[in-house]
């Protein structure tokens, strides 16, 4: 789904996409879930993640159809108190709520876990921390007919706005046809997914656009929907999570609905100062009976965003700061805070998003160059330098031979680590193996050339960039590094006019699931044209593999996405891991029920959270 | 009425007849000598000016002292250096005792030795703002002298423009600078380096020269109306050369005034403009360090002392010295 935008340093330092957005890689994201890994922590504290350790996340628990409202209470909560999270810089918080425009982590955790209802939704089984896509809005996940071009979803009966209206089909409808608008509501993840599946999605522009009409993809009988796909779509009731799949009030006007949103959920906005603070009070219209998945313990959520990062960090830590969350830790106070021997309020927490190096695939021709690169890359030194800790807070096959080097981030359905030998070695930083596949493509040490640009407005990129360097150079490439401050990467790596494109040829990506399905990961970073395929990686063989799996059954496609990927690793090698994220939240002493959102990227689980 | 014991030594020449060397001796000092003797005389003056020798001669002599200590700026592999597990130096502070292979200790996370990049940001700090205050005192001194002596329209152009580059906001130019440079530069990484610095330079000079040039013109708008100066005009001197042999340097003293205390300044403002990531590219810097530096103050606070010592120790020596010497030429103080 998304690319993530690095707080610092790193090679890949970029602004974001979509829903890892802001601050994605801050924090952590994550498909799945904790729970396997929980081992590494000690038993019996289930919502934590545990320090140290780069955790495996579990593959999510699956779908579950027929849950029921209230969600599941996990052990000892308790309802009262006011949580203040704090999400600090480069952070933002949401520009706009608009449910049509909610594509990042940060903003999206707050709004499907506590202010806007969609067809379907996560819910965390309190017991082991895993996830069960669950129906929310609707009666169950939708049914499909025999090749994922028609969904019907039932909506449930008494679902209210906060306002006390009950919520009709009709206003459903009309907050999808929102997402087709893909001008208003640039950030939302209609452009990725309403539009090229709908049946004239790529034609309709949503109910605000001039001389709009009805939109027959979309139809309302009664109580049910009924979606017509022009392209199979067989994961429609994953993308139901989205705020973007739920509904919107028919007068809502395009431009400023998203400053005074309705809510559907546990909470509603008492106060909204957009990229600043966000106050959210209970909703008592909302009816634990209907909804399976959120909880309403908490009497008040501050949310403060932008703010310095050591204080957010401080504050969670000290008394003063029991009730208080941050939301993405700088590693030096995660260090302090171990020492200190506050592990029990720190949580690290797996995102499921890969960092990638991506050789220009027309400049950089032999696979064997490309695997030297694999071998020239200081992996450690360089997420050192940058600031992460490895194993830590970013983590491959370099400090644990089990997560491999692929693309799919662990937790992933139908993931295989790949780690295999090349020329008789697994990859880890060696830059005599180096030296011998350059050798094998015919370049003698300090013939090849490789280029690339870094972020030169923090130390931690320029010192990354240093190791990365030394790590090539050692290798037997020539070397040229080029500064960039004018903004984030992504705007040289996706614009082949950028004078810097066109003197590199190492370019990068750094891409977070959308749910945990390979088909979300595998074409933006291997098909053809992608945006973010930055090193315009292109074969027919692998486009054309990439149409079959699309057409298999449902149950096949994630084991032969995890093939492919494994297939072109081996065949190709069009990128290079740079490896996999963790974020690390703190949290105050009095909070209770904290858990990683894998689903919505690695942000803290606002449906679980109580005040002890 | 007695005098304070201490008044005595210091009008020592009325205690006792002086003898006939020492008589001859104090007839013949120019200004500029009675400000040079006071100044030996002033154990302040002395200190700073020791110190900022001392700083002087380590930017001058750098790549020698940095052989001498067996360190460099060169990168390192981090773990070589770094616990990956923290972050933090395997050898010397925060954790371990004091090694003679790192004076200053490592940085964390990239194991950069600290004491090779401390003594080249001094070279670059003290580099740049004698480049910068030499220049800025040029063009201020020059404008300064033309603007008050030729007067009329020249004047009032030159004042307006003081006026100008005065309100112009500092900071908001060199942001807008600094990414215009890198945009234009990007490419090509030698010339990046050098169009840096000198980038730098140009922000401080433009933005620096006002001062000296007000302070100039005012002391010529006065100069001028003395009686040597007219008595030069009278009997047909050129003004040019009126400018140089007779008002010049009657100005030497407010001019020294001046550069002793734009240095401090300078310095300052390149490790501020470095903290706000728009300084110098390619180079260490005592403000860049300090920038990535602060987030470590709690567990390694060494790393951030080190430049921030190094810069208040400076600007403290060469303010102290240029109060001195302001002093020592200002014929209305006692000390």
């Amino acid at each position: 789904m998304s690319v993530v935008r690095e707080r610092r340093g790193d090679h890949n330092q970029g602004k974001a996409g979509h829903m890892i957005r802001k601050k994605a890689l801050v924090a952590g994201v994550s498909a799945a879930t904790l729970a396997l890994t929980l081992a590494a922590c000690g038993g019996g504290d289930d919502d934590k993640g545990g320090k140290g350790g780069f955790e495996e996340t579990t593959q999510s628990a699956g779908k579950n159809p027929d849950a029921q409202g209230p969600a599941p209470d996990p052990a000892g909560f308790k309802t009262g108190g006011e949580v203040t999270v704090l999400a600090p810089d480069p952070d933002d918080g949401p520009t706009s709520l608009d449910p049509a425009g909610l594509w990042s982590v940060t903003d999206n955790a707050i709004a499907q876990d506590l202010l806007f209802r969609s067809l379907t939704t996560w819910q965390q089984n309190p017991e082991t921390g895993e996830y069960t896509l669950v129906p929310d809005l609707a009666t169950d996940l939708g049914t499909p007919n025999d090749d994922f071009t028609e969904w019907t979803f039932t909506l449930k009966d008494g679902i209210k706005w906060e306002n006390g209206e009950p919520v009709t089909a009709e206003e459903v409808k009309f907050g999808m046809e929102r997402s087709f608008d893909a001008d208003t509501f640039a950030t939302g993840p209609g452009a990725a997914y309403s539009k090229p599946y709908f049946e004239g999605g790529d034609k309709y522009d949503g109910p605000y656009a001039k001389g709009a009409k009805d939109f027959p993809a979309i139809s309302v009988d009664g109580n049910k929907l009924t979606l017509k796909m022009s392209t199979p779509f067989s994961e429609m009731d994953y993308y139901g999570i989205f705020p973007a799949m739920g509904p919107v009030p028919l007068d809502a006007p395009a431009a400023d609905y998203g400053l005074k949103p309705l809510s559907t959920g546990p909470y509603k906005i008492e106060k909204y100062v957009p990229n600043q603070e966000l106050i959210l009070v209970p909703n008592d219209q909302w009816d634990p009976s209907t909804d399976p998945a959120r909880h309403q313990y908490v009497d008040k959520y501050t949310f403060e965003f932008g703010g310095d990062n050591a204080v957010a960090d401080k504050t969670a830590l000290s008394d003063a700061g029991a009730t208080t969350i941050s939301t993405a830790m700088l590693s030096n106070d995660y260090t302090k805070a171990i020492q200190d021997g506050q592990d029990d309020q720190v949580l690290v927490g797996p995102q499921p998003c890969t960092s990638f190096v991506m050789p220009n695939y027309d400049k950089v021709k032999e696979l064997e160059v490309r695997q030297a690169l694999a071998f020239a890359y200081p992996y450690e030194d360089v997420w050192s330098a940058a600031g992460y800790l490895p194993g830590v807070t970013r983590a491959n096959g370099v400090t644990d031979p089990d997560l491999g080097f692929g693309l799919l981030p662990p937790g992933m359905a139908g993931r295989k680590a790949w780690n295999p030998e090349i020329d008789g070695e697994t990859i880890q930083y060696d830059p005599e193996h180096a030296k011998e596949l350059l050798a094998k493509a015919g370049y003698k040490p300090g013939e090849y050339e490789v280029s690339f640009v870094y972020d030169a407005t923090s130390q931690e990129g320029k010192d990354s960039a240093k190791q990365r360097e030394l790590g090539y150079e050692k290798s037997g490439f020539k070397v040229k590094a080029y500064p960039y401050t004018a903004g984030s990467l992504y705007d040289v790596w996706t614009d082949p006019d950028n004078a810097l494109y066109k003197k590199i040829n190492l370019l990068g990506t750094a891409w977070c699931q959308d749910w945990p399905s390979p088909a979300t990961f595998v074409p933006p970073i291997l098909e053809t044209g992608q945006p973010y395929n930055t090193g315009n990686f292109s074969e027919k063989s692998v486009d054309d593999e990439m149409d079959r799996i699309r057409t298999l059954p449902v149950d096949e496609q994630a084991d032969a996405w995890g093939e492919l990927e494994n297939k072109v690793m081996t065949d190709y090698m069009p990128v290079i891991n740079a490896g996999f994220y963790q974020g690390t939240f703190a949290f105050g002493s009095s909070i209770g029920g904290f858990n990683n959102d894998t689903t919505v990227g690695g942000a803290p689980d606002y449906r679980t959270i109580f005040v002890k | 009425m007695t005098l304070p014991a201490a008044d005595f030594a210091v009008q020592g020449e009325s205690s006792a007849p002086p003898v006939e060397a020492a008589r001859r001796s104090i007839a013949g000092r120019s200004p500029t000598r009675i400000a040079f003797d006071r100044l030996r005389r002033d154990p302040i003056a002395v200190i700073c000016f020791l110190v900022v020798v001392l700083f002087a001669c380590i930017a001058v002599f750098a790549p020698w002292i940095k052989d001498m200590f067996g360190v460099s700026t060169d990168t390192v592999l981090a773990s070589t250096r770094i616990d990956l597990a923290t972050g933090l130096p395997k050898i010397g502070p925060p954790d371990h005792g004091f090694t003679m292979d790192h004076p200053f200790g490592v940085a964390p996370r990239s194991g950069t030795d600290n004491l090779a990049v401390w003594i080249e940001g001094c070279q670059t700090s003290l580099y740049l703002a004698t480049v910068a205050t030499v220049l800025s005192t040029i063009i201020g001194v020059t404008l300064g002298l033309v603007a008050g002596f030729v007067g009329g329209v020249v004047d009032a152009i030159i004042s307006f423009f003081i006026d100008l580059f005065l309100s112009f906001p500092f900071l908001l130019g060199a942001l807008a600078v600094a990414p215009i440079i890198s945009e234009r530069y990007g490419t090509d990484l030698e010339k990046l380096r050098t169009v840096s610095f000198y980038s730098l330079v140009g922000i401080l000079v433009v933005f620096g020269w006002m001062g000296v040039a007000r302070l100039v013109r005012g002391e010529v708008l006065s100069l001028r109306e003395r009686e040597f100066i007219k008595a030069a005009r009278v009997i047909g001197v050129p003004t040019g050369r009126i400018l140089i042999r007779e008002v010049l340097p009657n100005l030497m003293a407010p001019i020294v005034v001046s550069i002793s205390l734009s240095l401090p300044a300078f310095v300052a403002a390149e490790a501020g403009l470095s903290y706000l990531g728009i300084g110098v590219f390619g180079r260490e810097s005592w403000g860049q360090t300090i920038n990535g530096a602060t987030n470590f103050w709690e567990i390694y606070p060494l790393f951030l002392l080190e430049p921030v010592l190094g810069i208040a120790i400076l600007v403290v020596a060469l303010n102290l010295l240029g109060d001195a010497i302001r002093d020592a030429f200002d014929p209305k103080t006692r000390r």
